[in-house]
């Protein structure tokens, strides 16, 4: 979801005419603007809590799915015996699941509790 | 539920400020649902909706609903975004502390704006080009990934060294390269805001550029031109164009291109 390809034109230079991905959602609205001076504006509990959270899940989407994408890479260059690459394979994969699980529960904090349950 | 006719003022959620006498998009929902309004003073105008009081929940609708609604108002008007999550207590406060004391500073901004995008640029490196690339030019790098490679798993510190080195050499290319892409690329802007802090491995650029609309085709070219130049270890990526959310500032200093 977050990372989905865009239209390409290219192999070096992909375009889109608009962020469609969470993070890069994010990136375009969260912290630039025009800002209204402090004292006029109303804190809303629920913005404040993702204008928190959301530096935290960008950071760690981007990085998780990096690793993820290099050593599911690797894995395919290497021809090393099966075992060890079902290993490498499912640990990145499983993290960069809990980062998108973690970008879901910043956008919707009162669902935290829940997950926690069903895992 | 009408704000004039309520006893406790109704908060109202800002997108951005417009010329006044800008006709809003037909039938936008806004954040939470509610539609799009303008409120005028003195040239400029304020583009509002009205915001539920009390506990709100952020849905990732809110942030889309956000996103379109300064797109579509931007794709007929000139437009200076407000960050997400831009509330007010209510219609007045909107007139009396913010349009009113800065409509000055706000038509300025305005016109400097108008007849601009803002095109987001990132370009990261190709991990297997850029490390056979680091490895083949470093004499030290290459011998130690020979001896990490006899050593094994013995090869512990070694392939912390090996990695440090890498970083190193990887940083220094970054810095030359992000400069490089940032030159060439302002060269066919108005003007640019990089973000120098993004830490991420392969990350080499992010920046926003200013664009006259109508040169837009002449940035696409140069931008075209250094993506197939560098296309053995650069993969680039290019959004837009979007309202120019990253140049919508009434901070001195970040105005030197008017």
């Amino acid at each position: 979801m977050a990372v989905a390809q865009r239209g390409t034109a290219s192999n070096y230079l992909q375009r889109a005419p608009s962020p469609s991905g969470l993070a890069d959602v994010l990136d375009v609205i969260l912290d630039k603007g025009l800002v209204i001076d402090a004292f006029v504006r109303v804190s809303v509990i629920g913005i404040e809590i993702l204008t928190i959270d959301a530096r935290i899940v960008i950071a760690s989407v981007d990085t998780y799915l990096r690793f993820a994408e290099a050593v599911n890479r690797l894995d395919l260059a290497q021809s090393q015996p099966a075992g060890i690459d079902e290993l490498r394979g499912g640990g990145s994969q499983e993290k960069a699941k809990g980062a998108l699980e973690g970008a879901k529960e910043a956008i919707t904090p009162g669902d935290s509790k829940k997950k926690e349950r069903s895992r | 539920m009408s704000a004039n006719h309520t006893s406790s003022p109704q908060p109202v959620y800002v997108y951005g400020v417009v010329p006044a006498g800008t006709a809003l998009p037909h039938e936008t929902q806004g954040v939470a649902g509610r539609p799009l309004e303008l409120l005028e003073r003195d040239g400029v105008a304020a583009v509002v909706s009205e915001f539920p009081a009390g506990d709100f929940r952020v849905r990732r609708s809110d942030l889309q609903a956000h996103l379109r609604s300064v797109e579509q108002v931007f794709a007929q008007a000139t437009v200076a975004p407000c960050p997400f999550g831009t509330v007010l207590g209510s219609r007045a406060d909107v007139a009396a502390h913010f349009l009113d004391p800065r409509a000055g500073e706000l038509r300025m901004l305005l016109e400097r704006l108008e007849g601009h995008v803002q095109m987001n640029v990132k370009a990261e490196y190709e991990e297997e080009a850029i490390l056979r690339d680091v490895v083949a030019e470093d004499a030290e790098i290459a011998r130690l990934r020979e001896r990490t490679k006899a050593l094994g798993a013995a090869a512990y510190y070694e392939n912390i060294r090996l990695g440090e080195l890498i970083t190193s050499r990887l940083a220094a290319r970054r810095a030359t390269d992000a400069a490089e892409i940032e030159a060439r690329l302002s060269a066919a802007a108005a003007t640019s805001v990089s973000d120098p802090e993004d830490a991420a491995q392969l990350a080499v650029f992010k920046g926003s550029f200013l664009v006259e609309r109508r040169a837009l085709g002449a940035f696409d070219d140069v931008l075209d031109g250094l993506a197939a130049e560098r296309s053995a270890q650069l993969r680039f990526e290019v959004t837009g164009p979007l309202p120019p959310v990253a140049f919508a500032t009434l901070e001195p200093g970040v105005q030197a291109w008017a």
